[in-house]
């Protein structure tokens, strides 16, 4: 029986630059694991391989059983795999809650009519989407600032939204790049209760992209490192922190960084 | 009497008048579509730049055939020196245009949505200045340039005019070949098409930069704009003709200057074609059926680069 | 009511359900067009065929109009949506005229640049306040549900949006259909109005003024580009002695607009807050 999540293989090539070499890892339901290494490694093309932006040129991508290799970009997401990005894609323009509405609105589905006319499901409709974003934003802080436009949140804030509207596709399967980008300790050390929380709450599957070895070797009981586009080492955070060639990786660079 | 195009042997059966049609046209074709050309590539090369549409540039030609016009009538000031000031003046006018209207939206948003905006409102200004100050006549400029009819080694005959504005566009693309390549400007407007952020980072003045880019791009629409105004008579709205230009530009690839060539080429030739053998009416309807197939098949057109955003 | 109020009023009403089109498309949906003149002009001259020489009644055939719009648009708009940006705006421009070129060389069908006389004058003040107020009603309740947010996530960030489980190409088609359906029953409301229609009154002129329109109201305001929509036409008909200049302004509002304020008159804020959300609690 395969695993939940299963990458095998996989290779991208970018006009004679390798981004990512022979990549092989898998997850079992309900995971929560670490996808890290220096930048330039390849992690954020894994997640563009996963959702579909690119097409790795050999491999494959299994989740639950299904080749995700194929698909589109909005198949993949509807097959339950959401993610947020490393430069924050918000929308700008729109409020925090509009945001969040955005990604929740796929799961209450009414007709086109009906939304023209406002009859029929629209109303019932409308309602249930908004309850269950506002629920999102509380479970991230974010509830007191529904109505504020999403450019206008502080950086922290902005990253936690991107959580939030990811959780509002109910997906299986989080991808979460670089959450940590640009905090500071405090906020590191909160985005860690949160990302453990919403793990064990929404018992997601859960893969975190992250350069900041204190949030991944705190909270990620499985780890892949890779480098050049290739897994170096797989393991628990003991294992990893004494391998060899991760610290090689990672010659040079201070450890509380 | 139509041209059988299937077999060259079947031309020369027909006798010459279909062969004569035939280099006629070519000739034509060629000598138009190196008009559109110099329009083409500077229009090429501010979106190799910046990459936005500057739907304005057609404006810089309509200026640049005023000015020559206006020297030539009022100052009777000869076609060189004529020239001269009109390059001088579209290319001024450009620069004006990118400061004025394009860099307060450059500096504030990166939405080129703006800009396309603001161009086509430019484009719109520019050219009821002239309506309103100029009035819609046709004028015709004062018969400076040559257009006696020069016969070919016996096979066709065509016009001076179209030989010059043939040799005209090859000197003046020359220059900026030159220009790109040998002068130190040259090679940091390269560098800027290739990633203008990293260019302003290396040290390269960007906002003077894409002042001189401007001023490039105008000039050259200018002397395009001289050679439409003899071809089709001077009037304000001459500068929809570059519409052409742009599906020429498209065409050959957005950012690529031999593509704007190219594609400047081939959209002559197929327009004077057409109108040859087929019919006047049906000349646009060739030129955008080129751009729709283009745009189907191959958006990024002959050369051109397809801008991928990261992920 | 005097004729001359009614007949501003009835054009107030005819550009308005045009603009509200075009705001779809380019303030909610992200697409920029400069050939939106030519979905008027397939209305209008369906409608004028129709009901010309045809003798169909004149709300089956600006119905049928708004249609012949969609179906265009829909052909043209699945292969050519797939552009962004200032490709698609050159395709646009492209299109627009290739389509009026045919209506001006398909001389016996449409009788060519001379124009097409004689429609039955149909658009009557209640028609035409009929049309606009149910068109709005549909247009404001549209981007107020899950289609209007599905637009605006396409329009702010294509990527994401794909990633977030939108079908983005599907949504752009279905945004130029409607635009062009909004169009196409103008176009054939106009008819009904001066009763003669000709091929350059929907030229790249009338486009620009379309775009101006909703880019001087607000991009992402349906209630700025109605805004829009009334400044303008009133503003046409007081400068009439002086129209030369009309084309004239219209340009410097464009570039003014975006140099000094790009959101526009209302930004992307809406006149009646019944309009934002009915139903807002207070959390």
């Amino acid at each position: 029986m395969s695993a939940f999540f299963e990458l095998s293989g996989v290779t991208k090539n970018f006009g004679g630059v390798q981004a990512v070499s022979k990549m092989t890892f898998s997850m079992e339901k309900g995971e929560l694991a670490g996808l890290m290494g220096p930048n330039g490694a390849g992690k954020t093309t894994i997640f563009n391989l996963v959702t579909g932006v690119y097409d790795p040129d050999e491999g494959s991508i299994l989740f639950k059983g299904e080749n995700l290799v194929p698909l589109k970009t909005y198949q993949v997401t509807a097959r339950g795999v959401a993610r947020t990005f490393q430069n924050l894609r918000l929308f700008q323009r729109s409020t925090v809650l509009e945001n969040v509405m955005t990604a929740a609105q796929h799961h209450v589905p009414y007709s086109f009519v009906e939304g023209i006319t406002h009859l029929g499901r629209w109303r019932s409709g409308e309602n249930a989407i908004r309850e269950k974003s506002m629920a999102l934003l509380d479970r991230v802080g974010l509830a007191d600032r529904a109505e504020q436009a999403a450019g206008t949140l502080p950086y922290g804030h902005q990253r936690r939204l991107e959580i939030a509207r990811a959780l509002a596709l109910d997906p299986e399967l989080l991808l979460l790049d670089e959450p940590a980008a640009g905090m500071n300790a405090e906020e590191v050390t909160s985005l860690n209760v949160l990302i453990r929380e919403i793990h064990r709450d929404f018992g997601l599957t859960t893969l975190v992209i992250e350069h900041h070895m204190d949030l991944v070797m705190e909270i990620c009981p499985h780890i892949i490192c890779m480098n050049f586009g290739a897994k170096i080492a797989e393991g628990t955070p003991d294992e990893i922190q004494n391998h060899p060639e991760v610290l090689k990786a990672y010659l040079g660079e201070e450890e509380d960084e | 009497m139509r041209a059988d195009l299937r077999s060259p042997s079947s031309i020369r059966e027909r006798g010459d008048p279909s062969l004569a049609t035939l280099i006629q046209q070519v000739i034509n074709g060629l000598s138009l579509g190196s008009v559109y050309a110099l329009i083409a590539v500077g229009y090429s090369l501010v979106y190799s730049i910046l990459l936005f549409s500057n739907f304005a540039h057609g404006g810089f030609l309509v200026i640049g055939g005023y000015i020559c016009y206006g020297t030539l009538r009022a100052f009777g000031t000869g076609i060189w020196m004529s020239g001269v000031l009109a390059l001088a003046g579209a290319g001024l006018a450009a620069v004006l245009t990118e400061r004025l209207a394009y860099r307060p939206i450059r500096e504030r948003t990166n939405v080129t949505l703006y800009l396309l905006i603001a161009s086509m409102g430019m484009s719109i200004v520019i050219e009821n200045i002239f309506v309103i100050v100029a009035g819609g006549r046709f004028r015709a400029l004062p018969p400076v340039i040559p257009t006696a009819p020069v016969n070919l080694m016996g096979l066709a005959t065509t016009s001076a005019f179209d030989l010059l504005s043939l040799v005209s566009a090859v000197v003046f693309l020359g220059a900026l070949q030159l220009f790109l390549s040998k002068t130190r400007w040259g090679l940091a407007i390269r560098a800027a098409a290739y990633d203008l952020r990293t260019a302003g980072l290396m040290g390269v003045n960007v906002n003077l930069l894409i002042s001189i880019v401007f001023f490039v791009a105008g000039a050259l629409a200018a002397v395009g704009g001289i050679f439409l105004s003899v071809r089709y008579t001077l009037y304000p709205q001459l500068g929809a003709i570059t519409i052409k230009a742009f599906v020429a530009a498209v065409i050959g690839g957005l950012g690529s200057l031999p593509g704007a060539v190219v594609g400047s080429l081939i959209l002559g030739l197929a327009e004077m074609l057409t109108a040859g053998f087929i019919s006047s009416q049906m000349r646009d309807l060739v030129v955008f059926s080129l751009l729709v197939i283009t745009l189907l098949v191959k958006p990024t057109g002959l050369f051109g680069k397809s801008v991928s955003e990261k992920v | 009511m005097s004729g001359y109020t009614e007949g501003i009023i009835i054009l107030l009403c005819i550009n308005a359900i045009a603009a509200m089109g075009v705001s779809l498309l380019t303030g909610f949906t992200g697409i920029f067009s400069l050939g939106h003149a030519a979905y008027m002009a397939l209305g209008a001259y369906t409608t004028a065929i129709l009901t010309v020489q045809h003798g169909i009644h004149w709300l089956p055939a600006i119905l049928l109009g708004g249609v012949v719009a969609v179906a265009v648009a829909y052909f043209i708009g699945v292969p050519t949506l797939k552009l962004m940006g200032d490709y698609y705006a050159i395709a646009s421009i492209g299109l627009g005229e290739a389509i009026r070129l045919i209506l001006e060389n398909w001389q016996s069908v449409t009788r060519g640049a001379r124009g097409y006389p004689g429609i039955d004058p149909y658009t009557t003040l209640p028609v035409a306040l009929a049309f606009f107020v149910v068109l709005a009603a549909f247009m404001f309740n549209l981007i107020n549900s899950r289609f209007g947010r599905a637009c605006k996530a396409c329009r702010d960030d294509y990527i994401a949006s794909s990633l977030l489980g939108f079908h983005t190409a599907r949504i752009r088609v279905l945004s130029l259909m409607i635009s062009a359906f909004y169009c196409g029953v103008s176009g054939a409301l106009l008819g009904g109005f001066l009763s003669f229609i000709q091929p350059v009154m929907f030229d790249m002129l009338k486009s620009t003024e379309l775009t101006a329109v909703v880019v001087f109201g607000g991009l992402g305001s349906m209630s700025g580009s109605i805004l829009g929509t009334a400044v303008i036409t009133l503003v046409t008909e007081l400068f009439r002695p002086i129209s030369q200049y009309r084309m004239l302004i219209y340009g410097a509002v464009l570039v003014v607009i975006m140099v000094l304020r790009p959101e526009g008159i209302m930004g992307n804020r809406e006149f009646l807050s019944w309009v934002k959300a009915p139903f807002r609690r207070r959390a």
